[in-house]
């Protein structure tokens, strides 16, 4: 406001001789346009600071970071409690979805547990974070086996699985594979399977793919830079 | 041109310091005008090209001419060139295979830096591209089995790969005899999608010239290069 009026105050001109020469209209320019500049800068440094990135360098994820997410095809699938439950009753939610079998001897247990240690890091925000785990062997994982199964890692996950038909359909959408194969007479089959974790976004965008072996920190720190 | 002509003459006619004195807003707007022109030069000329990162390539589990299971992973790493057609494919049907061919014999072109191309062939005639047929179509084809490999698997597999993960589509109108859309896929070490082309005789100049595109980017990310790198995404340099 006072800069507004000094500027009328300095255009009227002569009857305000010190006004005007205390700011010369080039001054006053150049004043404004500097402010405008500072005020730029200070917006984005907030910007940056408030989704938790430094303010300097781009500040790298852990994980792959998808850089111009498609929507991702909506799937349904059974829960634990035997709903169908779509990935659309997830909108405004980051969800993390893993692949993987509770017969699964070593990668998968690895991975869930990190996904717990995940949610703890994360404190007061994995409110925000939905951890759901899709079974790629429906023939075994009932969806009771598969609910006790993924709870006892966290109270707040979820078990999923469908047909062979759904499922590849998300797998290959998300870049993974699976595959039956023969295991030993004590463990059955096995399944071979990609251990990657995958972040969907609030509107069920495909954000971040974490590699097998992605400390629960790690996750937490760039989930947080995906929540709001 | 015509201020160094005011200069001269105001300088001449004996006020001309006070002019041209180098005052805050002289100095602010050079230099936004600095990074502007900078900005301008960098998107229209642009020095660095890059591919666009399309979107996550697909995810699939099939097996080769040998019957060994391949899988994406087992591409990681690696720059991959997709094709997708049925070896038994010949005129009118459009023949992809060619263009496999031209890639791979001049694959030598291509400084990567130690970075691998891989072609892959995906055949979605499983009953009759058994391993036998495949080998002798790999033979017949001259291809390296160290670069190129052709896969196959089961038809719903097939299908959510190559008809939802790729988009390309295709369908079998009568036995023997399919209808497709004939596609390259160029997919990166990272299993990111970054160049689709939908046509049956693509442009290999330009096929290697992207290859060369993503193994540079690879190479050159490093400090400032990496900003550089990263604004030459925000500012769509694509290659024309």
């Amino acid at each position: 406001m006072a800069k507004i009026t000094d500027l009328q105050e300095s255009e009227l001109s002569t009857e305000k001789p010190v006004a005007a020469r205390i700011l010369s209209p080039g001054k006053l320019y150049a004043l404004v346009a500097a402010g405008l500049l500072l005020g730029l800068l200070a917006g984005w440094a907030v910007i940056r600071v408030s989704q938790g990135r430094p303010l300097f360098g781009p500040g790298e994820f852990h994980g792959l970071v998808i850089q111009s997410p498609p929507p991702l095809s909506n799937f349904a699938l059974t829960a634990t409690n035997g709903e169908k439950i779509s990935l659309l009753d997830f909108r405004g939610k980051l969800v993390v979805l893993y692949f993987g079998y509770t017969y699964c001897p070593d990668v998968c247990p690895a991975t869930m547990v990190e996904l717990k240690h995940m949610m703890e890091a994360l404190g007061r925000d994995a409110r925000d974070v939905q951890v759901i785990m899709v079974s790629v062997d429906p023939d075994r994982d009932t969806p009771e086996k598969l609910g006790e199964y993924v709870t006892q890692f966290n109270p707040s996950f979820i078990g999923m699985t469908g047909n062979e038909n759904d499922l590849l359909g998300i797998t290959t959408e998300l870049g993974i594979f699976y595959q039956k194969h023969d295991g030993t007479p004590a463990t059955g089959y096995l399944i071979d399977h990609t251990a990657t974790v995958s972040v969907l976004d609030e509107d069920g965008r495909l954000r971040l793919v974490f590699p097998f072996g992605t400390t629960g920190e790690d996750m937490a720190a760039d989930l947080r830079r995906l929540l709001p | 041109m015509s201020t160094s002509g005011d200069l001269a003459s105001s300088a001449s006619a004996g006020n001309g310091r006070k002019r041209f004195r180098l005052t805050f807003p002289v100095i602010l707007f050079s230099v936004l005008g600095v990074l502007g022109l900078g900005l301008f030069a960098f998107v229209t000329i642009r020095p660095i090209q890059v591919l666009p990162r399309i979107s996550l390539g697909p995810g699939y589990f099939l097996t080769d001419a040998n019957g060994e299971a391949v899988t994406n992973e087992d591409f990681r790493g690696s720059l991959v060139l997709y094709n997708f057609t049925y070896l038994s494919c010949e005129e009118p049907c459009p023949v992809t295979t060619d263009t496999m061919q031209a890639v791979q014999s001049r694959l030598g072109e291509v400084d990567t830096g130690g970075i691998p191309i891989k072609l892959v062939t995906i055949s979605f005639d499983p009953a009759r591209d058994t391993p036998e047929v495949i080998r002798a179509a790999a033979a017949e084809l001259g291809a390296d089995p160290a670069v190129w490999t052709f896969l196959t698997g089961a038809p719903e597999r097939l299908k959510w790969l190559i008809g939802g993960g790729f988009s390309v589509y295709y369908e079998e109108k009568q036995p023997q005899e399919f209808r497709f859309d004939p596609a390259f896929m160029l997919v990166d070490g990272a299993g990111v999608l970054r160049a689709e082309y939908r046509t049956a005789v693509p442009d290999v100049d330009r096929i290697l010239r992207d290859m060369r595109l993503v193994t540079d980017e690879v190479h050159n990310r490093q400090g400032v290069a990496n900003y550089a790198y990263d604004a030459a995404h925000l500012f769509l340099c694509y290659p024309r």
